[in-house]
């Protein structure tokens, strides 16, 4: 039978099985060399990783949880497909950890990120209430954001009657989404959610909850010199 | 049990627009008693109404709720009566599938996209949508030019379909089918 505990899986993920170095021969993922890596800082390269393909963004948040945020990285860095929130939160990561030159690397990338409302909102939704969270608001009002997205961040929110009205909002927006986030989010026992916009709502509470474990402020830094005008 | 016919009817869609501007005012703002009023409510309804978190919430709980379900016809009636007037119904079940399926109808891509946002109910606000339920609307100008197009294949149509065109292409203005209001 194999090993399926905790620690197996950990080991399988960060390379200590004994095979680890017979895996470390095969191709690495997408572009990324972690043996050869150079860095201008003279930082050590992160940890190297195998069995990659079966990692996850839980096993990323895993490893933060724990503190091992080298590990962290260095899961993401092969898990990274060159787009979508992976990127972006290896991108935050690396910023975290000072590291400019993967910072300067994945900025573009993350740029490229679409719709670009969606990060800002999903970024904005696992944050508290204030000035912060608006400002994400407002910029991915003016990426595009369509009116079912800004009434569903309005129906989180901490504060009674925004919650109410944002609601209200998403009911005429979007009715089927309304009923899914108001049996899920909010705790509305009598709705039941809608099978047509559960799809669309799994979409952008993952990214919300991930942000939220990851750390949200880290992301927010991120997007800060996403958004900073070009020199 | 048999199933639903298609009616049409006239839309007169600044007082549909009204009346749920009106509701989404009064549910942000949780007055109970207006929305009661607004809906014609009686005291029973009314009471329900008041007896949830909010208003909101007895109104995002399933078409079929049996707390909701009284509230939900109430709110019909009053959308119908504001903005709608009745001006056919068919005499045949097989309408809709004629509509959406009909080789010769579904050959004429402009015809076939025109019927298909008549019975497009997401269109509708969602206290016209019912589940299961067909419903939508055209303006003025598609209305007319559909009625027209499908005139042209009147021959090569069934009865139940060549009634509808005829009923269609004789209204005047917006144009609203349903099934169940």
């Amino acid at each position: 039978m194999l090993p399926v505990g905790f620690f197996d899986k950990a080991k399988a993920v960060f390379g200590l099985q004994k095979d680890a170095h017979a895996a470390k021969s095969g191709p690495a993922p997408r572009g990324e060399r972690t043996d050869a890596r150079k860095n201008k800082a003279g930082r050590p390269p992160l940890p190297e990783v195998s069995g990659a393909a079966s990692a996850t963004i839980e096993d990323v948040l895993t490893a933060r949880a724990a503190g091992s945020f080298d590990e962290a990285r260095a899961i993401l860095a092969a898990i990274d497909k060159g787009q979508g929130l992976r990127t972006v939160l290896r991108a935050a990561a690396a910023l975290e950890a000072h590291d400019e030159e993967e910072v300067t690397k994945l900025l573009p990338l993350v740029k490229k990120d679409s719709p670009a409302w969606q990060l800002r909102l999903q970024v904005a939704a696992a944050l508290d209430a204030g000035p912060g969270r608006d400002e994400l608001v407002q910029r991915a009002v003016k990426l595009g954001a369509p009116g079912w997205s800004v009434a569903w961040l309005r129906a989180l929110s901490s504060d009674g009657d925004e919650q109410r009205a944002g609601l209200v909002d998403l009911l005429f927006e979007d009715a089927a989404l309304a009923r899914t986030v108001a049996s899920r989010d909010l705790g509305f026992v009598d709705i039941k959610a809608d099978n047509d916009a559960i799809r669309r709502y799994a979409a952008f509470a993952h990214g919300r909850d991930v942000i939220r474990r990851f750390g949200a402020s880290h992301v927010v830094a991120l997007l800060g010199r996403v958004d900073a005008p070009s020199p | 049990m048999s199933r639903p016919l298609l009616a049409l009817y006239r839309l007169d869609r600044t007082k549909l627009h009204e009346l749920s501007a009106k509701l989404r005012e009064l549910l942000a703002r949780d007055d109970r008693a207006a929305i009661a009023a607004l809906l014609g409510l009686g005291e029973e309804l009314a009471r329900r109404l008041s007896a949830e978190r909010w208003a909101v919430g007895l109104m995002l709980r399933p078409d079929e709720d049996p707390q909701a379900s009284p509230i939900f016809a109430s709110l019909r009636r009053v959308a119908k009566r504001a903005s709608l007037e009745h001006v056919w119904t068919s005499e045949s079940p097989a309408l809709e599938g004629r509509l959406r399926a009909y080789d010769v109808l579904r050959e004429e891509s402009d015809i076939a996209d025109a019927i298909d946002r008549l019975l497009d109910a997401a269109r509708l606000p969602w206290f016209l949508q019912r589940p299961g339920g067909t419903g939508g609307w055209l303006g003025n100008d598609h209305r007319e030019t559909l009625a027209k197009r499908m005139e042209q294949l009147g021959p090569a149509l069934p009865d139940e379909v060549n009634a509808f065109v005829e009923a269609l292409g004789g209204m005047d203005g917006d144009a609203l089918v349903h099934d169940r209001l």
